[in-house]
């Protein structure tokens, strides 16, 4: 049986329509072998859609925005980011917490959904993780970014000196570098780890050229012997555990440059929940925008079908309405709090300066998913492209509302100041940030297996035999109810 | 450079009180006259061989940014002079110093100072050297009558005086015009004629009530170093007691801004309300004189509150506390400055002194030093008036300048940018090039106050007489700049070889001018240079106290108030303010005065329109929104800002602000408040009436954003407990510390 | 560098505060002790502190964008106005002013400087600890260490420290010392550089200078020795200065006169229900913890007009 292929652009009337179901495209169609896993993939690596070297132009073009903004900071002094004494963050400490939590959806569902067996992720997990590594490398170019004496950045490093000095542990920042390195570090190992049975089938399918060298290099030896598969998943299983701690204490640390200080609107207790979910949500939301990209760039229609899509949709609308409860309980525990500088922040941003923007985010972040609860949509792809962007913009807006508003109506109105609007520098920098992830994405999907080819012929296997034992039990069963996993 | 300056130089290194240099120099022959002995152990190249590496060597001086002569410390290092703080001996300033003295350095280490006389040529100017400058002013000299050449200063005194008064008798002139823009010449006149001296010595701290009429005594009015000083011993009494200081004006002053109780009064109305108060007085059982009483019977409540629309409840509190307290003080400084009938109302005020009977318990007769020769000629408006008019006629042929800026500091009506052309040579002798420099045809620079030696003595003296001396603080930064004294002595030469010919410089005059008069300026029988010694390191010489004259007892005249006209072009007065910084702008460059925001509006570096919020919803504006203040003078464009502090129906424009040259800092920074003010003159003084002009403001549309240091919450809270305040019966003075 | 060495090193700085803690003082806690009824927002002292430490003046339109350097600032409160967010004055709500028609109680100065609060909330946060509280019980500001994260500032309740935002000292790009205006500055005190956060530093060259002298006398400083260039400046005499731990020290006997307890975050004075303190001695914000070093006292107008 043919299955039809969904195609990016469709007929208009069909937009609203929704997808048809294909019930029996539980996750990645039965009709697909191992053979041909390997071609696609493979042919994916030479032979994109020449839109992809668009967006390669595209993104260069970005970077050297965001790299001109930030020589002209360096030179000139920060001052040209146009913050003030009173907002001395803005735009660079918002999009490093935005892009921190860009990359924890990657370790949700490279490493938190491996360990609970559900298998749709098998064709997405990949490149989501991929996305946790390029999202924590943007994060930490804006902690560099925003700093007076970014050259001195080691400071914040405990190395052995003759001096004796060491940074102060007490401070959330230094928390930060120790926990987004660790993170880096980690993802990336995860992620390389995960690609060695991949690499090794790129080196046996390429004959020659840097890449055959490459492949060879990363490879390790790889032969998919019985022992090398043991080890394998160990060590593959031991760092999806050690991630998901990371991720939860990550993003929990970020949240903590917040609420363990002192300033009305940040010290809040929920805070590390609250930021842990919505990095979540908003790397959620991320995913499904790269989803949709990957899949047409890249010819990937069979493995990031519509019922992954589908699946992925749902997460996101799960993690939306969590972080909505948490996101009134943060606001509720301030209102019923005692705090009454906390609570005439709170009006002010809904009422102050920033209330157009406020209530922007609140519809973009809060209402905006419940389009994901309707079935029709989930799988529309031009309304979850616009949204997942929509979602995005919102959680970065979150982020922005919670560190500008407190610097500019914090604890002493002598100092108040709602006038410091970012200049086009820290802007050009956030853009050139976009540039700069999407830049090492592509690349990366253009080198490496952006889905993993081992475990979607596991995928494939545990199709084949589902079918095979629905075949045999005929009316006895349905497919659906087939024992699910190819472990 | 050293052998040049050679005597200069070499004393300073043993004058200093700083212990290092009297320790080092102590080291060698002290003597140093002759010259042999040199501290040059660690003095390298190009540095002057007082300067001790590391080490601060204190030298004293006087400070030249006000006329209040305040006694000054340089703290010196390497050479260059880091830090002002007040001279602890002086009792005008007793060690303290305020920010505009404090800036001082700002004005000697100035970007924008002349370094080399110019010569105008044709719109250019020509750099050209000291020895052409003088044979050119020998020469325009020469063909000229005595009284064709004027010299119009600020005020002045001490030596350099004494020099100025000798070169116009030399060239046979009497045109000697000591001008100031802002200066409380009115105050003067009416307390000559209710005291009998012009400026009686204060009590600041002994009076229990203070009721001042617009005098800006803690901002910028005659020695407000002195004055905060008292008080603060005002606030702070003995025991407990704390005085209270009432402040009736239209537009709120520092000093306003610090009173328990701020009354706006309708501009010009003060007069009525100090006979209101005696006419209260007398009705609340207080012994009125029956003459004051008569002078004032006529000035009811209803009148009062009619005319200056201060309500009645503040009047009996006042009247209250007024009899309840004493002694009471009474003081004036705008009421009298600013309005055509300004000397009737100050004899109102003075006249409520003498009902108070203050005068002689807070206020004394001052001391004056015993050489009428070096004792200050204060400038007024009046004097530039008299020289503008007789330029305006052709009878000047040749005019000096100094220490004045009349072309920015005049009002437009008067036209003197425009009559200065008819001058033919104009000498200028100035720091910076001003506007008044820019009209000139030979430029002269001169030292700055921290390279250049004098004398002088102020008008204010806190207690017995004193005789500030003037001392380099600094090495000279150009070597061809020149003290004002230098100057005069030079042109002196030329006229008076002989008798003038034996000075190598001014400081050698002064030097033999005070050594000369040693026993009568308490030298005893120390020598020559001992007391020299003396005089220069403590950098004031005290006369013996001389028994006091008393004031004055009054004499009562019937005094007419003319009633404010309505005016319905130009329907709102316009009060320009003095601002305790920028003055009369002659310090517009400084850029720490620039960016030391205003006290009051917290705004700087620009200049604004203060409207009370009534009138601004009346005139539809709102803070920001750039206006057009038009009188019948002129007209310029300023930005609001919307305050509490100042009557309905007047605006405040502050000056000093908006210069077309003299640096890059004062450029084009705000607007010039000079050009609008009307020709209204004080009836009696004929002192220019600051707050008579009438004026229109119009809407431009345009809008700008205030450059001020409060947020946007203004002077509010937030609700938070920043600012606290109590009233005097909640709270115990007596133990504190 | 062993993880011991590391943590003894690091504790070493980490002195508990207020103290009466492990660490107490060394013999000095510089305080400072400011009578709001004698001030008169004349700004003397901020000429100073911009003479004596080298500030920079940064010019209208950087002053304009928030990024003036004044270390010591004259906040001016009116208290008869109702403005936004000011809707009430007293503590306990009971009085309700409404707007009057003038400011006719005259402005309320208030000089407003790093606090040197005791529980810095700027110290703990500063990634690098480049600012610590030093044994004199002095929030100290490292230059040289700084890197420039601006975390300081954020968790300043005050808001009283200010940042480089651009090269200042560079003739080149900012030009704030032109020649020769340079030759005034204060050789005793650096001058910042780009990317640095910088404060009130108590004018800590002049501390540092007299306790030399005072160590090699083998004696503490005695009082008068040092003021701070505002104070000095002061006209009206309105900032005292001094080590608390001096009995003899006008400030240790204004704080006890006043009944301002520094290691209390609530005085035991204010229980009494609202104005029935007859002192004035309070500390701003200190329901926060901070622990500040700056004593306020109270303005005072008279009730009888």
């Amino acid at each position: 049986m043919k299955i039809k292929s969904d195609t990016f652009i469709r007929n208009p009337k069909d937009l609203w329509k929704g997808e048809p179901e294909h019930t029996e495209v539980r996750d990645l169609s039965p009709h697909i072998g191992f053979n041909q896993i390997t071609s696609d993939v493979v042919n994916s690596l030479e032979n994109p859609r020449p839109i992809y070297w668009w967006a390669i132009a595209i993104c260069i073009a970005m970077v050297g925005v965001g790299v001109a903004c930030e020589v002209h900071q360096y030179k000139t002094g920060l001052g040209v980011s146009n913050k003030s004494n009173t907002n001395v963050w803005g735009v660079y400490i918002a999009s490093f917490i935005f892009w921190v939590g860009v990359s924890h959806a990657g370790t949700l569902l490279s490493a938190l959904l491996h360990l609970t067996h559900s298998d749709w992720r098998k064709s997405v997990f990949r490149y989501a993780e991929a996305m946790t590594t390029f999202a924590l490398m943007t994060a930490g170019l804006f902690v560099i970014v925003h700093l007076g004496r970014l050259w001195q950045v080691y400071y914040v490093m405990p190395y052995p000196n003759e001096r004796g000095i060491w940074p102060n542990f007490q401070s959330p920042l230094v928390w930060d570098m120790f926990v987004i390195g660790t993170y880096l570090t980690c993802s990336s190992i995860f992620l390389y780890t995960g690609m060695i049975p991949d690499l090794a089938v790129f080196r046996d399918n390429i004959h020659d050229g840097w890449r055959k060298k490459l492949y060879t290099f990363l490879a390790m030896g790889w032969q998919g012997t019985d022992r090398q598969w043991r080890n394998f998943r160990v060590a593959y299983l031991t760092l999806s555990v050690y991630l998901i701690i990371l991720a939860v204490s990550g993003h929990s640390v970020v949240s903590s440059d917040f609420a363990m200080s002192q300033q009305p609107g940040w010290h809040i207790t929920s805070f590390p929940p609250y930021f842990v979910v919505g990095a979540l949500y908003s790397g959620n939301a991320a995913l499904i925008t790269v989803f949709i990209i990957l899949r047409y760039m890249f010819r990937y229609e069979e493995y990031l079908n519509m019922d992954v899509l589908r699946k992925l949709v749902r997460l996101t609308f799960a993690l939306a309405m969590i972080w909505t409860y948490l996101h009134f309980i943060e606001m509720a525990t301030v209102w019923y709090g005692h705090d009454q500088a906390a609570k005439d922040q709170l009006i002010f941003k809904a009422t102050g300066v920033y209330a157009g923007w406020w209530w922007l985010f609140n519809f973009l972040a809060v209402v905006c998913p419940w389009v994901m609860a309707f079935r029709r949509w989930q799988t529309n792809l031009p309304v979850q492209m616009v949204l997942s962007l929509l979602l995005n913009v919102g959680m970065w807006l979150e982020r922005w509302l919670i560190v500008a508003p407190t610097l500019g109506h914090s604890h002493y109105p002598w100092t108040f100041d709602f006038d410091q609007w970012p200049s086009y520098i820290q802007w050009g920098i956030l853009f050139g940030s976009f540039g700069w992830f999407g830049l090492l994405l592509l690349v990366f999907c253009k080198v490496f297996p952006a889905v993993s080819m081992y475990e979607l012929k596991e995928l494939a296997y545990a199709r084949k035999v589902e079918l095979r034992h629905a075949h045999a039990e005929e009316g006895h069963g349905r497919p659906e109810l087939a024992t699910k996993g190819a472990h | 450079m050293i052998e040049n300056n050679f005597n200069r130089r070499d004393f300073l290194k043993v004058l200093g009180w700083g212990g290092a240099a009297v320790a080092l120099s102590a080291c060698g022959n002290t003597s140093v006259e002759d010259g042999t002995e040199f501290v040059t152990a660690h003095s390298t190249e190009g540095m002057p061989e007082y300067a001790i590496p590391g080490v601060y060597v204190h030298f004293n001086s006087t400070c030249a940014q006000c006329d209040s002569g305040c006694s000054i410390v340089g703290r010196v290092r390497e050479g260059r002079v880091l830090k002002l703080e007040g001279n602890p001996e002086s009792p005008i300033n007793k060690g303290k110093i305020c920010g505009l003295g404090q800036a001082g350095l700002q004005a000697h280490y100035n970007p924008d100072r002349i370094t080399q006389p110019m010569l105008r040529k044709g719109d250019q100017g020509e750099t050209i050297t000291w020895e052409q400058a003088l044979t050119l002013i020998n020469e325009q000299l020469g063909g000229v009558k005595g009284n064709e050449v004027a010299f119009l200063t600020g005020g002045v005194s001490g030596h350099s005086g004494v020099l100025l008064k000798n070169y116009m008798d030399a060239l046979g002139s009497a045109n000697h015009y000591a001008y100031e823009a802002v200066t409380p010449s009115v105050v003067r006149a009416a307390n000559k004629k209710s005291y009998g001296v012009e400026m009686p010595r204060l009590h600041i701290d002994k009076a229990q009530v203070v009721v001042s009429f617009g005098a800006d005594f803690l901002g910028a009015w005659v020695s407000p170093v002195n004055f905060t000083q008292q008080y603060a011993k005002f606030r702070k009494g003995p025991n407990g007691s704390r005085g209270v200081l009432i402040q009736v004006e239209s537009k709120m002053t520092l000093t306003g801004a610090n009173a328990d109780r701020w009354l706006c009064i309708r501009p010009g109305t003060e007069g009525v309300y100090a006979l209101g108060l005696i006419n209260a007085l007398g009705a609340a059982g207080f012994k009125v004189p029956s003459a004051a009483a008569a002078i004032a019977k006529d000035y009811t409540a209803e009148r009062v509150i009619q005319e200056t629309g201060i309500p009645a409840e503040h009047t009996e509190k006042v009247v209250a506390l007024l009899k309840e307290r004493t002694p009471s003080l009474v003081l004036f400084g705008s009421a009298a400055e600013g309005y055509a009938h300004g000397s009737q109302n100050a004899a109102a005020i003075t006249l409520l002194n003498h009902v108070l009977g203050n005068v002689g318990k807070t206020m004394a007769a001052p001391a004056s030093v015993p050489f009428p020769q070096i004792a200050p000629k204060v400038g007024n408006r009046h004097a530039l008036h008299a020289l503008n008019d007789k330029i305006a006629q052709g009878n000047i042929k040749v005019l000096f300048t100094y220490g004045s800026n009349p072309v920015f500091t005049s009002h437009s009506s008067l036209n003197f940018k425009e009559n200065l052309k008819k001058v033919p040579f104009k000498v200028v002798l100035s720091h910076y090039r001003d506007e008044t420099a820019m009209e000139a045809d030979l430029v002269l620079p001169l030292d700055s106050v921290m390279e250049d030696w004098g004398s002088s003595v102020p008008e204010y003296m806190a207690d017995a007489a004193q005789i500030n001396i003037q001392q380099a603080l600094s090495e000279k930064l150009y070597p061809d700049t020149r003290g004002f004294g230098d100057v005069l002595l030079a042109l002196l030469k030329q006229r008076r070889p002989t008798e003038y010919g034996q000075y190598e410089d001014f400081y050698g005059y002064l030097r033999n001018a005070m050594v000369q008069n040693k026993a009568a300026l308490g030298g005893g029988t120390a020598s020559d240079d001992m007391f020299w010694q003396k005089t220069v390191s403590h950098g004031i010489i005290k006369l013996p106290a001389k028994a006091a004259s008393a004031l004055k007892t009054p004499t009562a005249t019937k005094l007419a108030f003319a009633a404010a006209a309505a005016d319905e072009a130009y329907p709102l007065h316009l009060i320009p303010s003095t601002s305790a910084h920028m003055r009369d702008g002659r310090h517009a460059n400084i850029p720490w005065l620039q960016e030391s925001p205003d006290p009051i509006t917290t705004v700087v570096w620009d200049s604004w329109v203060e409207i009370h919020p009534a009138t601004a919803a009346k005139l539809g504006v709102v803070e920001g929104d750039v206006v057009e203040i038009a009188s019948r003078s002129g007209a310029i464009k300023v930005m609001v800002y919307v305050f509490k502090g100042i009557h309905p129906d007047a605006v405040s424009v502050p000056m000093g602000y908006g210069h077309e040259a003299m640096g890059r800092y004062a450029k084009n920074t705000g607007q010039n408040v000079f050009k609008v003010l009307d020709s209204v003159f004080d009836k009696e003084t004929g002192e220019l009436a600051l707050h008579e002009t009438r004026v229109k403001v119009t809407k431009t549309g345009q809008k700008v954003k205030i450059v001020k240091d409060e947020g946007p919450y203004g002077g509010g809270q937030a609700g938070k407990r920043i600012a606290l305040r109590k009233t005097t019966d909640k709270v115990n003075l007596s133990k504190e510390v | 560098m062993s993880i011991a060495n590391l943590l003894q090193n690091w504790s070493r700085y980490r002195d508990t505060h207020p103290y009466g803690g492990a660490k107490p003082h060394m013999g000095y806690k510089w305080a400072m002790a400011i009578d709001m009824d004698i001030c008169t927002g004349c700004n003397a002292c901020t000429v100073a502190c911009y003479a004596e430490n080298n500030l920079a003046v940064v010019g209208k339109e950087k002053f304009l964008n928030g990024k003036s350097m004044h270390w010591l600032r004259i906040e001016r409160y009116w208290h008869d106005s109702v403005e936004a967010g000011d809707p009430i004055e007293l503590a306990d709500g009971k009085e309700f002013k409404e707007g009057k028609q003038f400011h006719d109680q005259g402005a309320h100065f208030l000089p407003m400087m790093c606090q040197h609060c005791e529980a810095a909330p700027c110290e703990t946060v500063c990634p690098v600890g480049a600012t610590n509280h030093t044994q004199d019980g002095i929030n100290s500001q490292i230059y040289n260490r700084c890197v420039g994260s601006r975390y300081c500032n954020a968790n300043c309740p005050y808001k009283v420290r200010y940042f480089n935002w651009f090269n200042y000292q560079d003739p080149a790009t900012e030009n704030v010392w032109p020649e020769p205006l340079n030759q005034q500055l204060n050789p005793d005190v650096t001058v910042r550089s780009k990317g640095v956060m910088e404060k009130c530093t108590f004018c800590v060259q002049r501390l540092r200078a007299v306790m030399v002298d005072a160590r090699t006398e083998e004696r503490l400083v005695r009082e008068g020795e040092v003021q701070t260039a505002c104070q000095q400046a002061c006209l009206a005499g309105a900032i005292s200065f001094g080590n608390m731990l001096n009995p003899e020290s006008r400030i240790s006997k204004q704080w006890m006169q006043q009944e301002v307890n520094i290691a209390l975050d609530a005085q035991p004075k204010n229980k009494h229900v609202g104005d029935a303190v007859d002192k004035r001695g309070y500390r701003i914000l200190e329901n926060l913890r901070p622990y500040p070093s700056v004593m306020y006292l109270e303005q005072v107008r008279e009730s009888a007009v």
